[in-house]
């Protein structure tokens, strides 16, 4: 019985119960200064019991909800409550911070703990399962997913956050902030550019040329093994060589650290996905449908820009969208060799033990690794012609 | 209208066409048959030049091919495979106009031409026009695959298994679709299939060809009945004489029925009675209602209650059918003689199994 009212939503009951363990653990730390040891403290410690209370029934509401049998009920209920733990959670983490910095030095700081985080994490859990149970229902599922964010960038832009030391870090640096973020965005961009238009080509050549197939992907996937910060290494020496041999190239800016050898290892990681999907698109097209294009007098160029290329796109697309993703990580490493970008806030935050300014990088990465990857699936979903569409018309 | 001449097809050392010669005739369909691996699908692709023939010429209209290019040449041939290959992201009218868009008609030819050409394949324009290829059935993609084949109107077809992809009962009726839209557009066809009914139904002429060369060419009733070779003789089989069967309609040694009246009288049907045992019984429309025997006749005071009454759609066999099908109904029915009725179910003739005797010694001769 309790085996049966569990599994109607397995997913959501594991996030929910990932929700109720988050009350045990710190949501708050104070520290008395940026990089001093800090005091753990509870959610009703920081809060008060009331809205400690509330955080639990809500929670409750969720598991139990997580057993409901009517589909879009149980996701309705589900979207709603984790948006109001979503929502609590933010002002309380605000307001919470005010309060315990009150009566401390002026360089003490607030920085959130495991307890916020892990109920962040389950809140999303059982947001994504409620989504699924709202299929067809396009505007709550909108909704459902955007709620808490939409709750989140008011709260900050209403300077809500101000007191955490996450925003103390950003504040003093926002001109540095705008100038890595806007690098970040131009090196993964850029690199994944370059990286679409030789991938694309090498994976056309690889599809119309035996010779070339087994060569191409053999260093594609060779590359694809080596450490990003091997390769990233890897790459000064040579570059450095050349500059010294031909001061010109230092003049147009190639030189051993910085940009140059950046863009080049980005270059490189975007090709495996984008090289393998070019391949498989062209690849898996039905030999009889250009065969056909062929006996009814199309020329071969005709077939590749009338049949091919709308047949393999959406492929070609996705392993765009797996090389941007990737590549939004990756460029963070290229920080190490002075490329600049969000890493920079990373290694400097690792050098300086402060793990807010680590989290000023890496906090931007995941939410552009997102934005990058919702974007491109919409891409991938316009580019798919609509006789291949699943599930349509 | 198409001339093949001394076309040889080599792959290395193998030859896959070996001097062949073949000539069409216009509005004929011709059909490539022959094992696996025997170069009819070959000699298919050098006529539209998908493969290109290592020596040899083959004229069209007393055009040499090779004197046109390969696209505009192919422009004016249907072509219409197996696996038919519509392009799944092209709805079923988009797929119609490609090659009237390649010849660059304009918007409102091509619409009124693929709706034209969706009606004569049996399928509904507003049904159909919109549809994508992945939401057909495999008789219905085939079916859109000839209609695509057809649609700038050529005078020429080439065809390479068009109906092998579906089940045998929806084969039947394409095949029998086929030949009724043969007789309309009177198109010169080159088929290639490795079914021999298939071959004997839709064929004015056989073309069997064994390891890359012509071995028989003729019509299917000389085929059947005087096979060139061992070769040919074995591949058309034990059953050949029921294979000619089939090429004969009942139409031609229909004879006409010993039937009277439902209300004749008794002394009258006794009289029809004189030659054989039995008689038809059709009612005031010449429909069939039964038959009668002189035994029962004699006890009765009327036909009308002396008559076993039967279902036409059980016993009686349709003026299209081939000799084949009364043959089979015959045995299966354990009837030396079956009536055959037209459309509306009214009594034609009748046909014994020694006209069917007659017919195939008549054929074999």
């Amino acid at each position: 019985m309790f085996r049966r009212l569990v599994f109607r939503d397995s997913v959501a009951f594991s996030g929910s119960v990932v929700g109720l363990a988050s009350l045990l653990f710190g949501w708050l730390t104070v520290k008395p200064s940026r990089v001093a040891a800090g005091a753990s403290f509870q959610l009703w410690e920081g809060a008060a019991w009331p809205v400690t209370l509330l955080m639990a029934a809500l929670w409750l509401v969720c598991l139990t909800a997580s057993t409901l049998a009517r589909e879009r009920l149980r996701g309705a209920v589900l979207g709603i409550t984790a948006n109001l733990i979503l929502a609590t959670a933010f002002v309380v983490a605000g307001r919470a911070a005010g309060q315990l910095l009150e009566g401390q030095d002026t360089i003490a700081r607030v920085s959130l703990g495991s307890g916020f985080w892990l109920a962040l994490g389950g809140a999303y859990v059982v947001v994504f399962s409620a989504r699924e149970s709202l299929r067809g229902l396009r505007f709550s599922r909108y909704l459902v997913s955007l709620a808490g964010i939409v709750t989140f960038i008011s709260l900050l832009a209403a300077g809500w956050f101000d007191r955490l030391s996450i925003l103390q870090e950003f504040s003093g640096r926002e001109e540095r902030f705008l100038q890595e973020l806007n690098r970040h965005v131009l090196l993964f961009a850029g690199s994944v550019s370059v990286g679409t238009v030789l991938g694309v080509l090498l994976g056309v050549w690889a599809t119309r040329s035996r010779r070339a197939e087994r060569p191409i992907f053999f260093i594609a996937n060779i590359t694809q093994t080596i450490p990003s910060l091997a390769l990233f290494g890897l790459l000064i020496a040579p570059l450095s060589a050349l500059s010294f041999a031909y001061p010109f190239l230092r003049d147009i800016g190639i030189r051993g650290v910085g940009v140059t050898p950046a863009v080049i290892a980005l270059v490189i990681y975007s090709l495996l996905p984008i090289v393998r999907n070019t391949y498989v698109g062209l690849r898996q097209v039905d030999p009889a449908a250009i065969d056909a294009g062929l006996g009814m007098g199309m020329t071969r160029r005709q077939i590749f820009r009338r049949i091919e290329v709308p047949l393999a796109a959406p492929l070609v697309l996705e392993g765009v969208r797996t090389a941007s993703v990737q590549s939004v990580g990756l460029t963070a490493v290229a920080a190490l060799i002075g490329a600049g970008g969000l890493g920079w806030f990373i290694f400097r935050g690792v050098g300086q033990q402060a793990p807010d300014l680590i989290l000023l990088g890496a906090i931007p990465i995941i939410v552009l690794a997102l934005a990058v990857d919702i974007l491109m699936r919409g891409l991938v979903r316009w580019a798919t012609p609509r006789g291949l569409r699943r599930g349509e018309g | 209208m198409i001339r093949l001449e001394e076309i040889t097809k080599r792959y290395g050392q193998t030859a896959a066409v070996d001097n062949l010669s073949l000539e069409v005739g216009k509005g004929e369909v011709c059909v490539l048959i022959g094992p696996s691996g025997c170069g009819k699908t070959t000699t298919l692709r050098m006529i539209n030049r998908l493969v290109e023939p290592t020596s040899g010429r083959i004229f069209i209209d007393g055009e040499n091919t090779d004197h046109v290019r390969p696209e505009k040449l192919r422009q004016s041939i249907g072509y219409a495979i197996q696996s038919v290959g519509l392009f799944p992201h092209m709805t079923v009218a988009a797929n119609i106009a490609v090659v009237p868009e390649l010849l660059h008609w304009d918007r409102a030819r091509i619409a009124s031409r693929s709706k034209e050409l969706l009606t004569l394949v049996g399928l509904s324009p507003e049904e159909y026009a919109g549809k994508y290829p992945g939401q057909l059935s495999g008789g219905e993609a085939q079916r859109i695959g000839v209609a695509r084949a057809l649609a700038a109107d050529p005078p020429m077809l080439l065809m390479d298994e068009p109906f092998g992809a579906v089940d045998p009962l929806t084969r039947e009726r394409l095949q029998a679709q086929f030949v009724g839209i043969q007789q309309g557009l009177k198109k010169t066809v080159i088929l290639v299939t490795h079914d021999l009914d298939e071959a004997i139904r839709l064929a004015d002429r056989i073309a069997i060809m064994e390891a890359g060369r012509l071995v028989q060419y003729d019509t299917p009733e000389a085929i059947l009945s005087r096979p060139a070779s061992k070769f040919v003789h074995d591949f058309v089989g034990t059953d050949r004489a029921l294979k000619r069967l089939s090429r004969i309609s009942v139409e031609n040694v229909l004879r006409p029925p010993a039937s009277v009246g439902i209300d004749a009288t008794v002394e009258s049907a006794v009289s029809a009675c004189d030659e054989c045992h039995w008689v038809w019984v059709v009612d005031d429309t010449s429909r069939l209602v039964g038959w009668v025997d002189r035994n029962s006749l004699s006890a009765a005071s009327s036909v009308r209650d002396s008559v076993v009454t039967v279902n036409p759609n059980d016993i009686a066999l349709a003026s299209t059918a081939t000799l084949r099908e009364a043959l089979s109904r015959m045995l299966g029915q354990g009837l030396k003689s079956i009536p055959v009725v037209d459309r509306d179910s009214r009594l034609v003739g009748e046909i014994a199994l020694a006209d069917i005797e007659a017919a195939t010694s008549e054929a074999g001769a």
